[in-house]
Order: structure tokens, then C-alpha cells, then sequence
């Protein structure tokens, strides 16, 4: 009886709504990947292997054939990112786990070179790792940073949402441009035909559009305008111009998106194709060293 | 004749609506401006843009009315003239109208073929927001990347050693298998840095001992047969078996020269080998090398055998024989000669009152010092064997006679030519006549003391010639000049002389699988090491434990020690007389940078 009257309450369970791949599971991934990278140190420092430490003693050997295979598998990321599913194995977990022991990497591959480094296929294997994984590191940094900006910037409008503006602005530029004379008209038809979307990468990811017509358009119209007595009443221009100022507004909220978009994405234009230079020198290292042996 | 105009526009699903409008005038205007028969709702085109009129013989003449051009059939014009049967596309901004005839009629069918905006162009938001056409395709370059990296550092080096297989030595240019170098050569292999064909021959073969000793045919020797030298090196342990199983895997057999003599580390001389190498095989190896009869050694300083100095069995010879008996047993040997170092080395006594009379003709000090008697060899190594003649006739004079100012001494090292030498003495002299024979000197009174004094001399001349044998028998007898240093056979028969002198060897060098240098250690006194003023005989053997050695030497790894001591600084692997690589290397360093050596001390 008195049993059932002290039934302790059930211990509370810890369920984040969200975590993200960086803490996910409560850094488990963090906590394995300093151990093995702790591991490495201690045991670097401690084993005696002679003459001294290379990647051809069989601590060295051990060093690169763990590093060989963690590549590989961090590699598969790209194939399993494919295919979400949720759970112990999730693609969150997937990730938190293809980061750290990414991370974890520096430290294995780097004494497997027992620090000797030269002008050789053995040595650009380890800087095309390095570069794989400072990209990686840009991209969490990224991935850390950008959706909040991201996020703030659309103001809840989305991509379509966007593109839609943009269209029915240019609806009505083209509307009101019409009674417009033949030289105004192509200042406006200029701001038209130029592609919203266009620009090489660096104005993409600059975010700085120095030819936009737009602006041009508006500045000319405007200068033009300046020393001009107001008509009143219907001045088709009125119109354009206040046309063109809500274009340059929604322009600057598309091209600061797609500027954070390009962040987002940029990285991997680096990490992708490294990896698979990586995999092909890591391949070529292998099979010189025991070629040449 | 008249001029119908078809405007076609277009729904948002796609569907064509098509407006007819007859103009029977001659001229129709075409342009943005609403006043005009054909209206271009369109930026591009002027208010009044251009204008089209009827020509008596049925052609058209479209001419523009702003200055600004259009196309015809996609050619810009400023004026044309068409034939409408034959039919005719004009283009005006974004607008096409398409001329024909039907009829008496002319026919204008408008069209907008370009969309009013880049922005209201039809696209794929897919892929509108992202990179895709910005920068190179990431499969792409991922493809190509893989393509590069395996041709330029795979395939390259690979086509490189397939073409100059059994060439001896590559013409100077870049060849791509030294891309696969893994570190510069050591300085005495740097010739070979361009060819990599001569020591790399077969593919997934390691580097085999043959391709060595091509070159070195008589300085890389074997330390030991080589199934003595792997059994007592035993298998791998513990985490060893990783590197061995990748040995064995790539065909890597053990044993080979390259396990010790590891290249590509670095420019610069080869390292030396390091203790591991050594205490590899000797730490325990008598567990594993049972009938071995070595001791086990693996650090100087912590587990290192006694020494033990070949000492001699018995003296004499071209090679006498020679035992070696460990310094713990206290060995004593029998070279031949007597010598008590310790009244040599006395500061009081006879001898060293005989240093300071000589010391003006010899330079000798207060007392004699061992630089008095021996001398180094031309490297300072060892010492080069006491001479009777240089370094003991200073005192221990042989001179028996003076012949106008000549000292006449023994011959040394000839006992026949001794005797035969004061043998000859006593014939060609005389003894010392008597003062009181013949003249007038000092005479006793009386005829008979003269006739004894005479007839004693006569008897003396007489005997002369048989005292050489007493005097024979003094110098190599007790008191005698030989039998103080020597050993002494005696005579082959009863009254007879043969003496002869035992044989001598002096040992220059009693540690010859170990290295020691004088030189190296000029800084310590001779007594640090060798206990010579306390020896009373010569059959002490003077030489300094492991004991005196580790007071300064400690291991390799006992940093604290004075001179933290590798097994290479003693001994070599492919040991040959000289002094071990190391120290050959330290001294090559020393004279090329002397100055070094001088800022060090």
C-alpha cells in the first residue's frame, strides 16, 4: 500500500527536439574522435620504432591503413547522403560522425608522415587530404553560420516566391515603360534583359553586381530627371522609377540569397572533387611504395 | 489591296488568340505608339518605328521612320522592299511580323516570339539558385582530377621504369619515378637520386641484397651467417607482426641490408645504426642463439658484458697464442718482460732520482711519467711497442767499453751477437796493469813483491780471455743487464753460456671487436683509467673494467651521463681494424668544420 503512495516519479528523459549534426547524440561522435586522435598521440610518442618514425614501420603501416580506410568510408558519405533514414545509423549521425572522424584525420595522417614531407606523390597525397578537409571545415563553418542568415534574408518568402516577384515587377515595368520615349524605353528594357541570375561565380559570390541595369537604369532616369520640372499629374516616369526602386530592393534580397546559397555550396566544389584526387593519389601512394620497395 | 493585320497573343495555358484588323490604306505605321496600325506593345521597338507602303506593282516597301533598323529574315535593314507573295519574316524587338498575301490582300501576322523579361523566361528553380553552371561540374572535375593524379603519378612512373629496366645510369634529365621518392638519398648514395632503376630493378620487389654489393663488393661483409643472424633476431613480437605480415605480404623477405641501412631519410650522411638495431638480436640472444658465445648486451650503460681482452697464452711468435678472458676474472699475462710500473712511476727513489739527473739530456720531470717511455702511434689511437733503443736506454744502458770517446754498447735483441761481442772484449784486452810493474812508481822495497805483482798479472793476462764467460753469465743472470728485464733460458749445457732471451710480444691492441681511441680521450689523465703507479709487475694487466668506462659512458639513452654512448660509438656492424662509421663520420666532420669543433670545447 505505502509502496504504491511513493512510486518515484519516472526520471525525466532528456529529448532535445533538434540537435544538430555537430552535437548529435551529445557530441558522441566528438568524444570518439579525441580518443582516437588521443590514442595516436600517446602512442606516437611512446612506441619506439626504429630508425625513426615513418610510414614504413609497422606503426606507420597501422597509422595508414586505418587513415586509407577511414577515407574510403568518409568517402561513402556521398552515397549514403542519398538515402535519409532515421535512427542509430541516421544520415545526422552519419554526418556528426563522417566530421569528427574527418577531423580526426589531421592527426593520423599527419603522423603517419612521421613529419617527413618532401617534393613526391607521397607528400601531395597528404596535402590533397589537408585541402579536403580545411574545405570540410569551411563547410561546417558554413553550414554553422549561413541558414540562420539565410533564414532572415528570404523573410519567409521562398525561392519560387522570389522569382515570382521578379516577374510580375517586370510585368509592370513593362507596362508602365510603354508610353515611355524610344531612349527611356531602353533603359528600362535593359534592366528587363538583363538576367537576375546571371553574373560568373565571383559576382555570385560577392554578392557585388557592378553592371546591374537596374540600378543603372533607375541612376539615369533619375539624374536626367533631376533638373526637370515636376509634370504632375501622370508622369509615366513617376511610375518607373518607383518600379525600378522596388526591383533593386527585391534584387538585393535575391542576390544576398543566392550569395548565401553559393556559400553553402561553394565548399563542396572544392571538398568533392579533392576527395576523388585524394582517393586517386592515395591510390598512386599505395601502390609506388610498394612498386618501388 | 488591302492591309490586314493578325495579332496573335497568347494565353497563360498556351492557347493562341488571333485578332484580324483590315486597314485599306496605302501607308500603315508600325511602332510602341498606340496611334499606329501595328501596335508593338514592346520596349524595344520606337513609338513610331517604321513604316509600310504599297507600291503600284504589288511589292512592299518597309522603311523605318526613326532611324532605328529592324530585320528582315533576321538581317538588320533600315529599308526593304518585298514582294508579299513570296512572303517575308520582320522582326521589331521581341516581335516578329510574318508578311504573305492572301489574295489581293496583304497579310501582317504579329507575333511576340521573345519573352517580355529575362526574368519570365521559363527555368529549371532547381538548379536556378545554385552553382551549377557558375563553376566546373563537381563529377566532372572529379573525373578529371582522378585522371590527372593517376596518369601523372601512376602512370607516368610506371611507363618511366618499364623504359629504362638494366640501364646502369640514367642521362640527366627529370624522370617522373622520382615523383615516388619518399626523401632525398644519403649523401653517399646522392648520385644515384636520378636512378631509381639502379636499386629499385623488379617491380614489387624490395630492394635485394645483390643490388648493394654491386658496388659494395668489399666493405659490406657479413656480420654473421644469416640464419645464425635471424635466428637470433627471433620473430616479430607483439605489434611487430603488423609490419611483418606486411613484409610478408609484398614479398619484403627479412635479413636484407635495407632493414638496417634504411635510405630516403634524408640528406646528409646515413644515420648510424641505432642501438635498437644491435639490441634487436643481442638483448637476450642467448635464448635464442643457444650455442652462441656472445653475452647478451642491449644498452652500454645498463646490460653490457665485462670486457674481455684477448690476453695472451703464452709470448712469442708471428701470432701468439691469445685467450680472451673477461676483466672480472682479474687476468694476469706473461709478455716476456719485467716491469715493475710502479717504481718506474715512484716519485721518490732511484729511478726518479735518475729522471732528474737526466732530465736536461731527455726532458724528463721530477719523476718519470708514462709519455716518458711510451709513445703514441701517428693517430693517437694505441701505442706503438716500447723500444729498447728510443724509450729504455736512456737508463738501462748497454755500454760495456769506450774506444776513443765511442761508447761500445750490447747489441739488443741479439744474445749471440752479446756474447760474441764480450767475448771479443776480453780477448783484445788486457786487464789493467799494475801501477808497480817496470819504471820507477811507487815500488814496494824487495824484489819479491815485483816478481808476485808480475807473475799475478801475467796469470791475469793469461785467464783474460775465459773471464768473457763470467761476464756472459753476469749480464744475463741476476744483476745483469738482460735478466732485469728479460726472461732468461739457461745455458743448453753445464758450463756452457748459450743464454737466451725469452720471447716478448707487446699487445697493441687487446679489444679488437670493440673500438677505443687514446686520442679521443686526451682530456683524462693515463692513471684515470690504468692503474700503473700501483703495479708491481708487468704481468699485470693494465687495463680498465667496464666499471672505469661507465663512469663517464653511460647507455645510449642515459642522457644524464657525461657521454650518453651508442653501441656504434664502439662497435661496428660490418666491423673491419678501423675505427666504427661513427666516429669515422664525426672525425670527417671535424675536418670540414673545424672551427665547429673549436666553439664546442
Amino acid at each position: 500500500m505505502a509502496s504504491n503512495a511513493i512510486t518515484a516519479p519516472p526520471a525525466r528523459k532528456k529529448v532535445a527536439m533538434h540537435d544538430g549534426f555537430l552535437k548529435h547524440a551529445g557530441y558522441r561522435w566528438l568524444k570518439i574522435s579525441s580518443a582516437l586522435m588521443l590514442i595516436c598521440i600517446v602512442s606516437y610518442i611512446f612506441i619506439d620504432v626504429s630508425p625513426r618514425h615513418n610510414g614504413g614501420s609497422w606503426y606507420g603501416y597501422t597509422l595508414g591503413t586505418i587513415g586509407a580506410l577511414l577515407i574510403l568510408w568518409l568517402t561513402m558519405l556521398g552515397v549514403r547522403k542519398r538515402a535519409m533514414t532515421p535512427g542509430q545509423w541516421s544520415l545526422k549521425a552519419w554526418t556528426s560522425a563522417h566530421i569528427y572522424l574527418g577531423l580526426s584525420l589531421i592527426v593520423i595522417g599527419t603522423l603517419h608522415t612521421g613529419f617527413q614531407l618532401g617534393w613526391n606523390i607521397h607528400t601531395a597525397a597528404y596535402i590533397f587530404m589537408m585541402i579536403v578537409i580545411i574545405s570540410g571545415i569551411v563547410g561546417i563553418y558554413f553550414y554553422a553560420t549561413i541558414p540562420k542568415a539565410l533564414s532572415d534574408n528570404r523573410d519567409e518568402m521562398t525561392e519560387t516566391e522570389m522569382l515570382e516577384n521578379l516577374r510580375s515587377l517586370d510585368r509592370q515595368l513593362h507596362e508602365a515603360a510603354q508610353p515611355l520615349s524610344a531612349e527611356h524605353a531602353t533603359l528600362v528594357l535593359q534592366s528587363l534583359e538583363q538576367d537576375p541570375f546571371g553574373g560568373g561565380f565571383f559576382q555570385r559570390i560577392s554578392g557585388r553586381y557592378p553592371d546591374c541595369a537596374t540600378r543603372q537604369a533607375q541612376a539615369d532616369l533619375r539624374r536626367e530627371r533631376a533638373y526637370q520640372p515636376k509634370m504632375g499629374g501622370d508622369d509615366p516616369l513617376d511610375k518607373v522609377d518607383a518600379l525600378l526602386e522596388k526591383k533593386e530592393a527585391t534584387l538585393a534580397r535575391v542576390r544576398r540569397h543566392l550569395k548565401l546559397k553559393a556559400m553553402l555550396q561553394v565548399w563542396l566544389f572544392i571538398h568533392v572533387p579533392m576527395t576523388f584526387a585524394l582517393i586517386a593519389s592515395l591510390t598512386a601512394h599505395i601502390i609506388s611504395v610498394f612498386f618501388y620497395w | 489591296m488591302t492591309f490586314i493585320v493578325r495579332q496573335i497573343a497568347t494565353t497563360a495555358d498556351g492557347r493562341e488568340i488571333i485578332r484580324s484588323n483590315p486597314f485599306p490604306a496605302d501607308e500603315i505605321g508600325i511602332g510602341r505608339s498606340t496611334t499606329n496600325a501595328i501596335h508593338l506593345p514592346d520596349l524595344a521597338v520606337n513609338p513610331d518605328h517604321a513604316t509600310i507602303r504599297k507600291r503600284d506593282d504589288g511589292q512592299i516597301i518597309v522603311e523605318s521612320s526613326s532611324g532605328q533598323n529592324f530585320t528582315l529574315d533576321g538581317k538588320h535593314r533600315i529599308s526593304v522592299t518585298i514582294n508579299p507573295s513570296a512572303g517575308a519574316e520582320l522582326g521589331f524587338g521581341g516581335h516578329v511580323i510574318i508578311v504573305s498575301e492572301e489574295g489581293d490582300d496583304i497579310v501582317l501576322t504579329v507575333k511576340r516570339v521573345e519573352a517580355l523579361s529575362d526574368s519570365a523566361e521559363i527555368r529549371s528553380e532547381s538548379t536556378l539558385y545554385t552553382l551549377k553552371g557558375l563553376l566546373p561540374g563537381k563529377r566532372l572535375s572529379a573525373w578529371g582530377f582522378i585522371a590527372l593524379v593517376l596518369a601523372a603519378f601512376l602512370v607516368w612512373p610506371i611507363y618511366t621504369w618499364a623504359t629504362w629496366r638494366g640501364v646502369e645510369e640514367r642521362p640527366d634529365q627529370f624522370y617522373a619515378d622520382t615523383m615516388w621518392s619518399s626523401g632525398p638519398l644519403s649523401s653517399a648514395h646522392h648520385a644515384l637520386e636520378k636512378d631509381c632503376q639502379a636499386c629499385h630493378v623488379d617491380a614489387f620487389v624490395t630492394v635485394t641484397d645483390n643490388t648493394c654489393l654491386t658496388c659494395h663488393e668489399e666493405d659490406a661483409h657479413d656480420h654473421a651467417a644469416k640464419p645464425r643472424l635471424l635466428t637470433a633476431r627471433g620473430g616479430p613480437e607483439g605489434l611487430e607482426v603488423i609490419g611483418a605480415t606486411f613484409a610478408a605480404a609484398f614479398n619484403k623477405p627479412p635479413g636484407r641490408c635495407v632493414e638496417c641501412h634504411s635510405e630516403h631519410e634524408g640528406s646528409g650522411a646515413m644515420e648510424p645504426t641505432a642501438q635498437k638495431f644491435c639490441a634487436d638480436c643481442h638483448d637476450g640472444m642467448d635464448r635464442r642463439l643457444t650455442d652462441t658465445k656472445l653475452e647478451n648486451a642491449s644498452d652500454f650503460g645498463i646490460s653490457h658484458p665485462q670486457f674481455r681482452p684477448a690476453v695472451l697464452v703464452t709470448p712469442g711468435g708471428k701470432n701468439p697464442p691469445r685467450k680472451r678472458v673477461s676483466l672480472d676474472q682479474k687476468p694476469t699475462e706473461n709478455n716476456g718482460l719485467k716491469f715493475p710500473h710502479d717504481v718506474h712511476l715512484s716519485k721518490t727513489g732511484g729511478v726518479a732520482q735518475m729522471g732528474r739527473r737526466l732530465s736536461t739530456t731527455y726532458g724528463f720531470g721530477d719523476s718519470l711519467v708514462c709519455k716518458d717511455c711510451h709513445t703514441a702511434d701517428p693517430k693517437g689511437v694505441r701505442f706503438e711497442p716500447v723500444d729498447m733503443k728510443e724509450d729504455c736506454s736512456m737508463c738501462h744502458s748497454l755500454a760495456f767499453d769506450e774506444i776513443g770517446g765511442t761508447v761500445r754498447t750490447l747489441r739488443h735483441g741479439e744474445p749471440a751477437m752479446v756474447q760474441a761481442d764480450l767475448r771479443a772484449y776480453y780477448r783484445s784486452t788486457r786487464p789493467t796493469r799494475p801501477i808497480n810493474l817496470g819504471g820507477m812508481k811507487r815500488r814496494r822495497p824487495g824484489t819479491d813483491n815485483e816478481a808476485r805483482v808480475a807473475s799475478d798479472y801475467a796469470r791475469a793476462v793469461q785467464f783474460r780471455p775465459s773471464r768473457a764467460n763470467m761476464a756472459i753469465s753476469q749480464v744475463f743472470s741476476r744483476g745483469g743487464a738482460c735478466y732485469d728485464c728479460h726472461g732468461v733460458t739457461p745455458p743448453t749445457a753445464r758450463g756452457r753460456v748459450d743464454y737466451g732471451i725469452m720471447p716478448v710480444t707487446q699487445t697493441d691492441r687487446y679489444m679488437h671487436n670493440g673500438w677505443f681511441s687514446h686520442e679521443a680521450h686526451n682530456d683524462e689523465k693515463c692513471t684515470s683509467c690504468h692503474n700503473a703507479p700501483a703495479s708491481k709487475s708487468a704481468e699485470d694487466l693494465l687495463l680498465p673494467g667496464i666499471k672505469t668506462c661507465r663512469e663517464c659512458h653511460g647507455g645510449e639513452f642515459q642522457k644524464a651521463s657525461d657521454v650518453p654512448s651508442t653501441c656504434a660509438m664502439c662497435h661496428d656492424y660490418h666491423a673491419d681494424d678501423g675505427a666504427p662509421w661513427l666516429i669515422r663520420e664525426e672525425q670527417k666532420d671535424k675536418q670540414q668544420k673545424p672551427d665547429k669543433k673549436i666553439a664546442r670545447r
